[in-house]
């Protein structure tokens, strides 16, 4: 594991994993989100208790569903996804999508009413003011997204679980962290760690600049 | 044709009603203050007019078309506007802000910018186009918010308070402007006041509200009291005076005296009024034909003379003056 193309790529394959994790994730559940903050109705509030629940679930039971579900004999073990980057994917999603939805609805509950009455008013459609709401609750949304992919990207449990650790197809960057410092190679570790804090700085720092941007 | 009629109109918060008319007209090209404290349900008319909220019960129609569906709400607001009592901003530049409505309406962006640029531009806020909403004094915001609403050209501007917390040339140079927007094309407008100067000043029609009813005297000489009872004839204290009223009714009680019935002189009148006092004239302002006179003697009370009246009199801000009424002229509520 010491070779820098090893390490690139191991780098290479955590970016990825958490990536499609987080966008995925945010598909499904930013739009959940804004129908949970923006809609009164019965049982809503037993539903974000759930939700907030969820976010306190364990990688580890995470991992153990997905890896049920997955395993050659569970339910989607026709799909042959256990031991795959794809895997570690799917236990992801698990993982980010209550911080996507949680979060959207908190951003979308703390938006200023007036925003939603002043659309009505100027004669904006129902989508429109919907659209209208979220620009307004944007960067709280944004934040929502860099959570769950900081989430997504430091998570270790859920990640060996389902996806083993294979060498060269399912090691990322935290699952070689978790590998060296069992083989006594802290250095390596150190090295690794560094790494993902560099890759979790760098798009921390991106969405600050964008936010600065959207400021302005 | 009338902008809007209203008939039985109520509105419920909470299983409390907020809001109870019987019937309102509002003619095209009106400008009708609605005006009363806190809490009479001014704000609250305004957005059932503006059909942003839907009424516990009654109907209200918009240029003669009843307008009772979820569909005939979303229709009427694109022709009718509701500048708030503290209007929002969305986020990004005055210009973005005041083609909102224009781009709501499907207009293509260029020509939404250009419109929204000449709205701006009627509201003496054309150099505040490329900035940011965020950045503004609440003056401002206030009339972009305005011009906001009058971009998309709407038959009817409801504002609510519009010129709470704005300084008098910010009030004096928005109505300048809705006059303006009025003579240019056919607008009907309503706005919420507790201003009655305001309202006196640039409304034609006026409408009083007191807890959510219209109310038969204007929301000027209400004084809160604490009847003594006794007698149908009673000595009440309001504030440094004693006002001699006819009621039966005894405790807290609200005492109005219509601006009409005070007579204002310039020597104590002796005549059957019961109540006759001195005091000095700290404002005046034309009120059509007529002319309102603030006399304070103790307490301010407002008084509607003719204008031949008032030069007669030779009436000037400072000078002393007597206000004078019947007991029997005064309301209790």
């Amino acid at each position: 594991m010491n070779a820098p193309g090893e390490v690139l790529g191991i780098a290479v394959l955590s970016l990825k994993i958490a990536l499609v994790a987080t966008v995925i994730a945010c598909l499904l559940g930013i739009p959940l989100g804004f129908y949970l903050g923006w809609t009164r109705f019965r049982g809503r509030r037993v539903l974000l208790a759930l939700l907030n629940t969820a976010l306190a679930l364990p990688t580890v039971v995470i991992g153990l569903l997905v890896y049920l579900l997955l395993a050659r004999r569970g339910p989607l073990g026709a799909l042959g996804l256990l031991y795959t980057w794809q895997a570690i994917v799917v236990a992801e999603v698990v993982l980010a999508l209550p911080i996507a939805t949680a979060l959207s609805a908190a951003a979308i509950q703390a938006v200023d009413p007036r925003v939603r009455r002043t659309a009505l008013t100027l004669g904006a459609g129902a989508l429109r003011t919907a659209w209208t709401v979220a620009r307004e609750a944007r960067f709280a949304l944004l934040a929502g997204v860099v959570v769950a992919f900081g989430r997504v990207l430091s998570e270790v449990g859920a990640a060996l679980m389902v996806g083993g650790n294979v060498r060269h197809e399912t090691r990322t960057l935290t699952t070689a962290i978790t590998l060296a410092t069992s083989q006594g190679e802290f250095g390596l570790a150190v090295a690794l760690g560094l790494i993902l804090l560099a890759l979790a700085l760098t798009v921390s720092v991106l969405i600050q600049l964008l936010q600065g941007h959207g400021d302005i | 044709m009338a902008t809007f009629e209203a008939g039985s109109l109520r509105q419920e918060f909470g299983g409390r009603t907020v809001l109870s008319l019987d019937a309102l007209g509002v003619r095209e090209g009106a400008r009708l203050a609605v005006v009363g404290p806190n809490g009479a349900g001014k704000s609250t008319l305004l957005r059932l007019l503006a059909f942003v909220d839907v009424p516990a019960a009654g109907t209200i129609t918009l240029e003669g078309r009843r307008i009772d569906t979820a569909a005939a709400r979303k229709a009427a607001r694109r022709r009718v506007t509701l500048v708030d009592q503290r209007p929002y901003l969305f986020r990004g530049t005055v210009l973005g802000n005041v083609a909102y409505g224009l781009r709501s309406r499907g207009v293509n962006a260029t020509e939404a910018g250009e419109r929204a640029a000449a709205a701006l531009a009627r509201l003496k806020l054309r150099e505040l186009a490329g900035r940011d909403a965020r950045a503004l004094s609440e003056g401002e915001i206030q009339r972009v918010a305005v011009a906001r609403a009058l971009a998309v050209e709407p038959v009817a501007l409801l504002l609510d308070e519009p010129v709470s917390g704005a300084d008098r040339a910010a009030h004096h140079a928005l109505f300048e402007a809705l006059a303006a927007e009025q003579a240019r094309r056919p607008l009907t407008i309503v706005f919420a006041s507790h201003l009655l100067e305001d309202a006196y000043r640039w409304a034609d029609d006026l409408l009083a509200l007191h807890q959510g009813r219209a109310s038969p005297v204007t929301p000027e000489n209400l004084f809160r009291v604490d009847l003594p009872g006794g007698s149908s004839m009673q000595m009440v204290t309001v504030g440094p005076l004693a006002l001699q009223v006819v009621t039966d009714r005894q405790g807290p009680a609200t005492l109005a005296i219509p601006p009409e019935e005070i007579v204002v002189s310039t020597e104590a009148l002796h005549s059957s009024a019961r109540n006759v006092l001195k005091g000095r004239v700290v404002r005046v302002a034309e009120h059509g034909a007529a002319m309102r006179v603030t006399i304070d003697a103790g307490i301010e009370l407002v008084a509607l003379i003719t204008r031949r009246s008032f030069q007669e009199m030779g009436l000037t801000v400072g000078g002393a003056a007597f206000a004078s009424f019947k007991s029997v002229a005064v309301r209790v509520f």
